[in-house]
């Protein structure tokens, strides 16, 4: 008894003290430098010195200077076709993964993930030297037939952005696909199977809608990756390929306007924001049904 | 035991290295400088000459030459390296000493362009002189040789339809505003009205429709030739950038633009808390000798102030950086240009 009663304050202070370090870990990583990113978004800058005077001009400029909206907007749809993009190719690999026994299956997760393993500014230039005019794309649709003389269509423009995005941000939706798709009991197929349907009634009556809050996590977690990126539409995008990011990169890099800059982010992040949330939303709803 | 007395022996004999070292230090000239502009075996030589101990500092960026030369209030360094768009806050922050040039004989060798310094933009102030230049080098014009014929002399080829799609430019406002104004035949590239500014802005947007991409790092730019077909690069890095070129066998050739090129120019400078004049002065003077300058041109390509080099021919027009008008403007116009479809 006396043993039991000396250790249990000790035992309490532990549990308090990993309490408040699991609060305050995430409040001084994550809302403390939100909360200071905000509260910037309100100042100004003159002559190279941030004023620390509240003003709404920042927010101001953003909705009434001609060029901030559009590219937003430009941006939002870009990475919105990244989203697709990734889900329709990752759908299938997906799949085709859970059709695999044992072993195989995880191995095979792991080759597919491993590009992530590798620096991110590596693989864009080696992706940006097989768009390139005499890269490996070109040389190939070149000796194939296909085009006749090597093409500027992929680099230095949107597309590159779409095509390297989506390349890079691929594994990142195969992962919580084939997570939903692995979690569905397969005695529902079976019965499904037993009840006469056809293998594509089952596809569509039963693996699609519960693989559903899969693909809404591995959506918005393509789209919140792909509209923060700056340094891929930066190397790939040339001179039409003018996306948010840039804009942001360059109130902090070149131009020393952090404020406006924050205020950028500020719009960003309430974008992100909502997109994590539909995620979320589309991704609880049916999911925890079985 | 033994070894008791062995640690007691070190620390005796660190301590001595020690006092050694600092009172050795005391003495030294206090030398900040970019990497290559005080190689070894010429500060090995200074000290040969003078009898003057040397310390160099080598540091990486302007911010950080500012960071260590106003964080002590120039007491920590008797001599440093700094260029003309970034010597007059210095000037005005007082934190550099006006320099006597009859005390450096080897100013009166230098290239016709660097001896009366009174019509070097930026290095004087009041009639008196604060920076002795010694090392430049252009922003220049890159060309393939085989595909831009004849070979250009002025920026505006890079407005030619002939070569859309086929151009390399620079990722910055500042520059781009500056070189622009000068192919528009602006006098003072630095310092433009909201006139000229939305001139520029307009002749920028054309620039941008003929050029296949905008690069920021040397390396991104050889990249982006070796796999695309470039004809015309707008040279951030000059001649640095040309030599990298050429070593993976591009027929390259470089050109300063009839018109003017931006040039950047590096000065020796002596700090407010200079403590021997005289050895600072001696340090300048010896890094304006032939032997010196002409090895920096050989080492890193850049042009130096007394030997002809590559990077500029006698007759070429070079206008140094400046401060600009204002950076922020030039930066948010700059992205408007970007933005504009």
């Amino acid at each position: 008894m006396s043993k039991a009663g000396s250790t249990q304050p000790s035992e309490r202070h532990l549990s308090l003290l990993v309490t408040v370090l699991a609060f305050a870990l995430p409040v001084v990583f994550v809302l403390v430098p939100l909360a200071i990113f905000l509260v910037y978004s309100f100042f100004s800058v003159d002559q190279g010195t941030i004023i620390h005077a509240p003003t709404l001009g920042n927010y101001v400029r953003f909705f009434t200077d001609p060029i901030f909206l559009p590219v937003f907007w430009n941006t939002i749809v870009l990475c919105v076709s990244v989203a697709v993009i990734c889900i329709l190719l990752a759908y299938p690999a997906a799949y085709f993964l859970t059709t695999l026994k044992g072993r195989w299956r995880y191995a095979l997760l792991m080759l597919l993930l491993v590009p992530l393993l590798m620096s991110y500014v590596i693989k864009i230039y080696a992706i940006r030297s097989i768009l390139g005019l005499n890269g490996f794309l070109n040389k190939a649709l070149v000796a194939l037939g296909i085009l006749e003389q090597p093409s500027t269509l992929f680099v230095f423009n949107m597309n590159a952005i779409l095509l390297t995005l989506s390349l890079l941000l691929i594994p990142f939706a195969i992962l919580p696909i084939f997570l939903s798709l692995e979690r569905i009991p397969q005695t529902l197929l079976r019965a499904s199977d037993d009840l006469g349907a056809s293998g594509l009634q089952t596809f569509l009556r039963i693996i699609l809608p519960l693989s559903l809050p899969g693909v809404a996590s591995a959506a918005s977690f393509v789209f919140v990756l792909a509209i923060g990126d700056f340094l891929t539409p930066q190397m790939v995008g040339g001179i039409s390929g003018f996306t948010f990011g840039r804009i942001l990169y360059s109130q902090f890099g070149t131009a020393y306007n952090w404020p406006f800059g924050a205020a950028l982010s500020v719009a960003l992040a309430i974008v992100v924001i909502c997109a994590i949330l539909i995620g979320e939303r589309f991704g609880r709803n049916r999911g925890t049904s079985i | 035991m033994g070894l008791k007395r062995l640690f007691l022996k070190m620390a005796t004999v660190g301590l001595g290295i020690g006092l050694m070292t600092s009172a050795a230090l005391a003495a030294n000239l206090r030398v900040l400088a970019w990497d290559g502009y005080a190689d070894a075996d010429w500060v090995k030589d200074f000290t040969a000459a003078t009898g003057i101990g040397v310390d160099v500092v080598f540091i990486g960026s302007d911010d950080e030459i500012w960071a260590k030369i106003k964080g002590s209030e120039g007491q920590d360094f008797d001599v440093f390296a700094v260029n003309t768009a970034q010597l007059q806050r210095y000037i005005k922050a007082d934190l550099v000493s006006p320099i006597d040039v009859t005390k450096l004989p080897n100013q009166k060798e230098v290239l016709p362009r660097f001896r009366d310094l009174s019509t070097v933009s930026g290095v004087t102030k009041d009639g008196k002189v604060y920076g002795i230049p010694f090392c430049f080098d252009s922003i220049g014009l890159i060309y393939d040789t085989d595909k831009v014929k004849p070979a250009p002399t002025s920026m505006s080829v890079l407005w030619d339809p002939a070569y859309r799609g086929k151009i390399l430019a620079y990722d910055n406002g500042e520059h781009n505003f500056s070189f622009t104004a000068l192919t528009l035949g602006y006098k003072d590239p630095f310092n433009l009205s909201a006139e000229q500014m939305a001139a520029v802005k307009a002749k920028l947007v054309e620039l941008k429709r003929n050029v296949l991409s905008f690069y920021t790092t040397a390396d991104e730019a050889q990249q982006i030739y070796q796999n695309n077909d470039v004809a015309l690069i707008w040279a951030n890095y000059g001649q640095q950038q040309v030599k990298a070129l050429q070593k993976i066998g591009a027929h390259v050739a470089y050109v300063n633009p009839s018109e003017g090129a931006l040039a950047w120019l590096d000065n020796w400078v002596i700090s407010k808390g200079v403590r021997d004049n005289a050895a600072a002065e001696k340090w300048i003077d010896f890094m304006l000798s032939k032997k010196v300058s002409g090895g920096l041109s050989e080492r890193t390509g850049f042009g130096n102030t007394v030997v002809e080099s590559s990077s500029a021919g006698s007759n070429d027009k070079l206008v140094w950086l400046n401060n600009v008008e204002d950076p922020l403007r030039r930066s948010d116009m700059w992205n408007e240009v970007k933005a504009t479809p």
